[in-house]
Formats: structure tokens, sequence, C-alpha cells
């Protein structure tokens, strides 16, 4: 489904010189699965899946969604996803149903399957009542709702998910993470960056511990403990990365 | 390219806006009701002009004594008054006392000062005396008189009549007004003391002015009027569609980067190019609804106000009818090459604030070319046509003023310019929203040093773009410079040295210093490797085919846009000096010819081509390499031969079979000049080659010309069939190309 080869991206920083956001990242994600990105910030997880969702382009390697290349075949990839970060902004000026209507039909569906499919969408993510609120008026929740409408409402097969549980209480985040397990049960392709353990524990069936740019681990949980031997996914993460930081003589000035 | 999507970001675009109080407040209310009050304010000015009444202290007035008289009961005799004034409209008030001729200036200055009176008219004490003395002086009617009233000769003792003054203040316009009516006064009266003195000496009333020159204005009436509207509303027009694209553009583009809703647009199905028009239009649609109704608010108030002001309605009438239809015309290409100007610098800002800055120098720049019309001499020609702007204002203009039979030929050639600056601008507004640079860019300190360092550090092979573009600016601006400290040749001599020295400092040493400075392999920047003999044959061919095409190109510019002939002469005369041949190509062919490729198509060639598109490259390098010319005629013939050798360079991927090109098109511009008639006897078929020979410049036969055409097309196609190497980002566009338009796709 999606298939992550050498991805590469560096910048030119005049500071720092040739900044390697991303190093050689490869992995594959699957239908039916969460595939988590685990990392602090800094790691390269947002560079990842921009790079998937077509907006950023690979300094090198390749990438395929769902058999398409993104670099090549970006317009394509484009209607294969279903793109939610916690910075994906909502139109002041539109309220919740013309915004994810809007999207909808610039995916190109057709007005009278668009509406079944909108009623359906605004029920199941208890939407209703929001139906007419202008974005400006929106609480981060309700705006986070209409991202996932919007995302959603081409039913793609791979959904990607940018810490979209960043500025979200309890209740709601705990409700979105019901939504992600329930799209996965549908058979979509799930990638979900997150830097919150618990999440990634709960929710996950494959997971990358991402630094600076590299994967550090990878694998289900269960593969993960055996290989290290540590069954506190927060213990194994943070050894890791000290374990990178040491090799590499990176002396941490946060 | 999908339509029913530019449609969609379109309607959600306007629905958008449309649902801001604030802007719709700017763009439609405030028009509405801006001008009426500034219609109101004019109004009021303008009857106060008409209507104040002027108050004037008259002092020694008492003594006159002439006739015809000036005053009549304590006011100016009505037959001094002109249409324009009424007896009200002036106040006079006579000094009581008598002033002293030094006390008067020091009077009137307060009095005027202190705002007592608006102006003062002093009469010196001897005025009235001197009046009748001249009156006096004056040769009666009959001869016998005349004896008995002089004894014998007359006496003409001239007598010093001093001058009446007028006091007033210039900084005032109350004085102003008062000084302007009682010049008039003054004037008419004066006139008749003179008339009537001619009389009394027996001439004719009419002796001092025998005749009256007669204005005859030919101007037809509506074609005056026409012709002041002509010059405002060309104006008008762009200032509203250029201010009512702006703010709109920033909004749609900067401002959406700023509330994160550019990202999400991004991800969607829709392509950039669709999401640019859909934009465009959106702003294209405020801006023609900015200057219509700012045009329908100022033209309905205009005409109120000059309906009701008597003396405007004299000096132009309301505009033609016929002139809003034109405007209506010209709004749809005037708003589109602003809205397409306004979207692509709006693309390049972050943030709103960045994209207002912007607003600025897009000002600066289209200013010139909108005033430019308005200055005199400047006509609807066909080289003016051409200058983007400027010829769309004087063919609206033409419009106005109503001669459509000479504005009709130059639609067409204004008609292309616009369209390819419209078109031009949204292909640079979709690079900007393909830009990863642009979109997610953050700001950085900026530090010089670590800049430059960097820059020598981390050099590539090849320049980059960027250090192309600077390598065409530093030659422009070092050029520029020099062309003030340099003398203007006398000799050969003089000018070889002169031409060899700017080369050198102008376009050699930037070109190689930044070679050595920035790439790492100057041999790959500058394309220093040996061509396929057969390419370089077929170069040479080509410059030899291309010169008659070339020639023909020059005087057509030379046409469109004469030299001075001066300046012919002088060129003509220094070439003619070169005293042997070796010595003039030398100069003229081939020392430029090594340099300038060089530069042009070796470094700031190859730091273009990491554009990705190879003719964008060639025509990038070859519009810095025609700018570098110090004359425009000769500019745009060299853009056009650059572009060739550009091609050339590419295709063989060697820099020596473009100096040969240039060496040869340069030598054969020369060479003519230099054919004497004893060549000619000695090789006829040289008289056939220069038939029309003139004295500015020569054409050829036309067999030559086909045989050219045939030549260059020929040589064309086999550079064409060369295997040409690609740069990277070449060979990436090229494989995104081919999957956009495989059947699979979309």
């Amino acid at each position: 489904m999606i298939h992550v080869r050498e991805l590469t991206k560096s910048y030119d920083d005049l500071r720092r010189g040739k900044f390697m956001a991303l190093d050689g990242v490869s992995f594959d994600a699957f239908p039916g699965q969460v595939y988590a990105l685990l990392g602090p910030n800094g790691a390269g997880k947002t560079t990842i899946l921009r790079i998937l969702s077509t907006v950023l382009r690979p300094s090198h390697g390749s990438a395929t969604v769902n058999g398409f290349d993104v670099v090549t075949q970006a317009s394509r990839v484009r209607h294969q996803i279903g793109f939610m970060s916690a910075n994906t902004g909502v139109y002041d000026r539109m309220t919740a149903w013309e915004m994810v209507e809007y999207f909808g039909r610039l995916y190109g569906i057709d007005a009278e399957a668009l509406r079944w499919r909108m009623d359906d969408l605004f029920t199941r993510l208890k939407m209703n009542d929001i139906r007419d609120l202008l974005g400006a008026k929106m609480s981060t929740g309700m705006k986070q709702k209409v991202s996932i409408a919007r995302a959603l409402v081409h039913d793609p097969p791979v959904l990607i998910f940018d810490e979209a549980t960043v500025g979200l209480d309890v209740l709601v985040a705990r409700a979105l993470l019901r939504t992600v397990a329930e799209l996965r049960d549908q058979g979509k392709c799930i990638v979900f960056s997150t830097h919150i353990m618990r999440e990634a524990e709960k929710l996950c069936d494959r997971i990358a511990i991402l630094h600076r740019g590299h994967i550090l681990a990878e694998g289900t949980l269960d593969q993960l403990e055996d290989e290290y031997r540590e069954r506190d996914l927060e213990e194994l993460f943070f050894r890791l990365i000290s374990e990178h930081d040491e090799r590499y003589g990176i002396v941490e000035a946060r | 390219m999908n339509w029913s999507n530019v449609r969609l970001i379109l309607e959600r675009e306007l629905r958008d806006q449309l649902r801001d109080r604030r802007s719709l407040f700017v763009i439609f209310v405030l028009p509405i009701l801006l001008y009426p009050f500034l219609g109101m304010s004019l109004f009021q000015v303008a009857q106060f002009v008409q209507q104040h009444a002027s108050r004037v202290l008259v002092v020694g007035a008492d003594d006159l004594r002439v006739t015809p008289a000036l005053f009549e009961n304590e006011k100016f005799a009505a037959r001094w008054l002109g249409d324009a004034v009424d007896a009200n409209l002036i106040e006079l008030h006579f000094a009581g006392e008598i002033v002293a001729a030094e006390k008067v200036e020091e009077t009137a200055r307060r009095a005027v000062d202190e705002e007592e009176y608006e102006a003062v008219v002093f009469f010196p004490a001897d005025f009235g005396r001197g009046l009748e003395q001249v009156r006096r002086n004056l040769p009666p009617s009959d001869r016998a008189a005349a004896a008995e009233h002089t004894g014998g000769a007359p006496a003409r003792r001239t007598v010093e009549v001093p001058s009446p003054r007028i006091y007033w203040d210039d900084a005032s316009e109350k004085s102003q007004l008062a000084n302007a009516r009682l010049r008039v006064i003054m004037e008419r009266w004066r006139e008749e003391v003179g008339r009537e003195n001619l009389e009394t000496a027996g001439l004719s009333r009419s002796a001092a002015k025998p005749f009256d020159v007669a204005l005859e204005d030919v101007a037809d009436e509506r074609h005056r009027d026409a012709a002041l509207w002509a010059k405002i509303f060309p104006f008008l027009l762009l200032i509203w569609a250029l201010t009512g694209a702006f703010y709109p553009a920033v909004d749609l583009c900067a401002g959406e980067k700023e509330r994160g809703t550019l990202e999400t647009l991004l991800i969607s199905p829709a392509e950039r190019t669709e999401i640019v028009w859909g934009k465009l239009l959106t702003i294209m649609t405020f801006s023609s609804v900015t200057v219509v109704l700012n045009l329908v608010s100022m033209g309905v108030t205009g005409l109120f106000v000059i309906s009701q002001l008597e003396q405007f309605e004299r000096q132009f009438g309301p505009p033609p009818l016929s002139s809003f239809v034109w405007l209506l015309v010209a709004l749809v290409p005037v708003s589109a090459l602003f809205s397409a100007l306004c979207l692509a610098l709006a693309a390049l800002a972050r943030s709103t604030k960045e994209g207002q800055y912007y607003l600025m120098p897009l000002v600066l720049v289209a200013m010139p070319l909108v005033v430019l019309p308005m200055a005199p001499g400047v006509e609807l020609t066909l080289g003016n046509s051409l200058i983007p702007v400027t010829g769309l204002v004087l063919l609206l203009r033409a419009a106005v003023e109503g001669d459509y039979a000479q504005a009709l030929p130059f639609i067409p050639p204004v008609v292309a310019v616009t369209l390819a600056c419209c078109l031009l601008a949204i292909r640079w507004a979709v690079e900007q929203f393909n830009s990863e640079g642009v979109l997610f860019r953050e700001s950085e300190r900026l530090d010089l040093a670590l800049w430059v360092r960097h820059l020598m550090r981390d050099r590539g092979e090849t320049p980059s773009v960027a250090e192309a573009v600077a390598c065409g600016v530093v030659i422009l601006l070092v050029r520029f410079f020099m062309s003030f400290a340099l003398r203007q040749p006398e000799s050969f001599r003089d000018f070889a040295v002169l031409a060899i020295v700017t080369q050198l400092v102008v376009v050699f040493t930037p070109a190689l210093l930044m070679t050595v400075m920035f790439t790492r392999s100057p041999a790959k920047t500058l394309l220093l490797r040996l061509p396929r003999p057969s390419a370089l044959l077929a170069a040479v061919l080509l410059a030899v085919c291309l010169h008659p095409l070339a020639n023909l190109m020059q005087r057509a510019m030379t046409r469109l846009y004469p030299i001075s002939d001066d300046v012919t002469r002088q060129l003509g005369g220094l070439l003619e000096g070169a005293e042997s041949l070796a010595m003039l190509l030398f100069v003229v062919a081939v020392v430029p010819a090594i340099v300038e490729e060089l530069a042009f198509r070796g470094f700031i060639l190859s730091g273009f081509r990491h554009m990705g598109h190879k003719w964008r490259a060639i025509v990038l390098a070859s519009i810095f390499f025609g700018m570098s010319h110090a004359v425009f005629q000769q500019s745009l013939v060299a853009f056009v031969v650059g572009i060739v050798i550009g091609y050339v360079t590419v295709q063989s991927g060697s820099i020596v079979p473009a100096m040969a090109m240039h060496m040869v098109h340069n030598s054969l511009a020369v060479l003519p000049s230099r054919v004497t008639r004893a060549m000619e006897e000695r090789y006829p078929f040289l008289e056939r080659l220069f038939a029309d020979s003139t004295e500015a410049g020569y054409t050829y036969p036309w067999p030559v010309m086909a045989l050219s055409v045939i030549g260059v097309a020929v040589l064309l196609t086999w550079f064409h069939w060369q295997p040409a190497a690609k740069s990277p980002e070449e060979t990436l566009q090229e494989a995104i190309d081919h999957e956009a338009a495989s059947p699979l796709a979309g």
C-alpha cells in the first residue's frame, strides 16, 4: 500500500549547513493496519507525511502510495489519500457543511452521492449540530472534526494523521482515536504520527521509532519487546534515543 | 486542466470575500459615498469663487479728473466690469484721509495682512493731474488751434504719469481673486482712456490697436471634450484596476498561507494551475467591479457638478457616451493584466504583511508606463503599441477620442503583448505555488559572512539559478556605470581599446570570477570541451544562413524604433577608420564572441539549466545577452540570435560552436560595409548580392533570403536530432511531464 524506500530530504541551512531532515528512511504500511511514526519534535515525522501527501519532494529515494509514485504521479496520489494534521485549517467564513462539500466536489464526487455520503459522515462523527456553524466560531475540537470529515469525504484507501490529537482535550482525543480504530477495521491503511506513547501503544499495529531523520527501530510491539527485551515502550524509546545520541556524539543543547 | 475545478474554486473564493463585511464596505460602499462627498466639496469651493465679494480699499481717488470716469456711485462703473464680474462683487471703501506716498505701502501691507481689506488700489497724488496734462498736450482737431496753442512749434513734453498701484497678497486666495478682478477693471479703463486720448488728438480710436487677431479653433467641440477625457479615463481605469486587484490578491494567496488553509488546498486534487486560475478569476472580478463602481460614481458626480457650474461647462463638456463603451471593452484586458501581476507577486509573499510591501514596487513600475502616454508627443505607433500597459493606454485614448480608423491596426499588437504578459505572470504564479521554498519558507536571520562562506563552501559543479541571475545583473550594472566613466571614442584605435576594455571588465571578469568562486568545475560550467566536428561545421553554416534574416530583422527594428542619424553616422565613421580587416574583425567579432559566449552561454546558461526547462534557460540567458547591448535596436536582434546560439550550445554540449557562430555572425554584420567598388568589379557576384544597398543599409535579394530560410530550417532540424545532455532537473521534469501526459493519468 505505502512503500517508502531510502527516503531522504535535505535542506541547505546557512547555519547548520546541509541539514538532513530525513536520512534514508524505509518502511511499508498495509491495509487494515495502523502504522505509527513515533518520535520527538524534529525527528522528521511531518516531513515524511508531507512527502507522502505530495506537498514536498524528496531529495533522494522514493515513495509509492497504492502503486502511484508521489513525485511523478502526484495528482493520482492525492486522490488516494486523506490527510489531517494539527494545523490543517478550516476556512473562517465557511460553514462545516460547505467546507466538506467543497472538498468533496473537488474530489469529483457527484452532488447526489456527495450529499448522501456527507449525511452519513456527519452523523457518524456526531457533527450534525455544527453543520451551519462558521469556521471562525468553532472550537478546536469542532475544527478537528471538520478536518476529519474533509479527509474522509472521498473514502480514500489511505489515511494520514499528523499529530492529530495535539491541542485536543481528553474526550475529543479519545473519540478521535476510536474513529481511527474504526477506520482501520474498515480496511484502510493508516499512517499515524505522534509523540505520545500511550496512543502508539493502544492503537498501532506497527511502530517506527524516528529520531533525527533515522528510523531507530521498527516492528510490532511484540517484535520490539523480543528484540530489545523491553516491555515499556517509553523506556525503549528513551533508551534508543540516548544510545543514538551517544554513538554519534550529539550533545543536546536544549 | 479541469475547468469545473476552476469554477469551484472561483465560486468559493467569491463567496468567501463577499462574506467579509469590511472588504464589502471598502469595495462597494466607499466609492458610492466618496465621490459625491468630494463633488460636494468641489462644488462649495466653486460656489465660493463665484459668489465671494472682494473688499477693496481705494486710496487717492478723489482727484482723478479724467474722462471716462472710473467710478460711479461709489462703485466701479459698470462698463469696466467684465461679464464675469458683477458690480456687487467688489465692495469699495474710499480712504478718508489722504495718505502720503511713502506711507501707502506700509498702510496697504498692514491692511491686507490684517485682512481688513483683500486688496488696496492706490492712485498717487499726481496721477489725475498727469493724465489731464497728457490730454492737454495732445494736438487738437484743427491746425489753427494748434499754432495758436503752442505759438508755432508744438512742444511735446513727455509727461510722466505715476502708476496707480494694486497691493495684494499672493498667499491669500481671496486676495488673488480680488487682484484678478481689479486687473481686468483697470486694464479696461486704461484702454478706454487711451482711446479717448487718440480721439482728442484727432486720430481714430483704433489707431493704437488697428486690428484684432482672431483665434479660430478648428477642433470640433465633441473632439475637444473627448480629448480631455481621453487623457483622464485610461489613467483612472488603470489605477482602479490595480488597486482593486491588489488587496484581494494578497488576501487570497498570502492570507491563505497565514490561516493554514493553503496546505489543505494543495493536498486536494486541484492542480496548481487550476488553483491559480480560480484565484485569478476571483481577483479579476474584484478588479473589474472596483473599476465599474468608481467610474460610475465619479461619472455621475462629475456630470452633476459640471452641469451646476456654468463656468466649467464652457471649458469642457461631459464625456462622450461612446467612451464608456470603450472603457468597458478595455476593462477585461486591463483587469486581467493587473490581476495576473498582483497574483504573481502575492504568491511570492509568505504573509499579508510581506504581500503589502510588494505593492509599492508594483506601483513604481506600473506608474511610468501609465503616465508615459500622457506626455506630449507620445503617439500610437507600432513601436509604442508593443510596450505593455503603455500601448493599451494609447489604444484606449484613440478609441475614446473617436479615432477608430487610426486605432484599428494597432489592436493586434496591443492585445498580443497584453496577453503574453498575462500568461507569463500566470505561469510565474503557478511556479510559486509549486515552490516548496515559497510555501513553507521559514524566516532566517540574514548573516552575510555565513552566506558567502556557504556559497563558496557548498558550491556545486555548476552555478545555481540565483547565481546565474546575479551574474547577469552584475554585468548589466557594471556596464551601466562604466558608460558614465568612459568618453566617446574619436578614432578607430580609441574605439578598439574602449571596446576591448569594456568587454573584459564588464563581461569577462564577473563571469570568470564567479566561475572560480562559486563552481567546482569550470570546465562543466563554461562547457569547455571539444564539440563533434559535424556540430561545429553545422554551427558555422547556421550562422551564415542566419545572417540575411538577422539583417532583415535589424532593418525592421530600425524602422520601428528609428536610430538618430547622428549615432548611425558616428558609428559608421568609426568602423571605416579601421586600419586592416583583421584588426576590425578582431575587435568587433573575435573578442566579443569569446568573452560574451563564456559569460552568457557558459556561466549563465549553465546556471539556468537547473530550472528544469531547457527553453526557459535559453530564453532567459538570451534576455540578459540582449540587455547587455548598449544600443536598443541591437538588443532585440541580439536577443533572437542569442536564442539560436543558445539552442546550438545546448544541443552540442560545447561552447566552441557558440563562439564560432557569434564570430561569424558579427563578421558578416560588418563585412558588407567593407565591400568597395573595386571588389565589386573584380567579383561580379558581389554586386548581385548587395543589389539594394542604400544609405540606410543593404538588403539581400529574395533568392538569398529564401535560401537562408531553408538553410536555417534544415540546420535547426539537424541540431534537434542531436543527442543532448540534460541537467538532472530537466530529466526529472521530463519524467513528471511524461506521467502527466500519459493516458492513465487523471
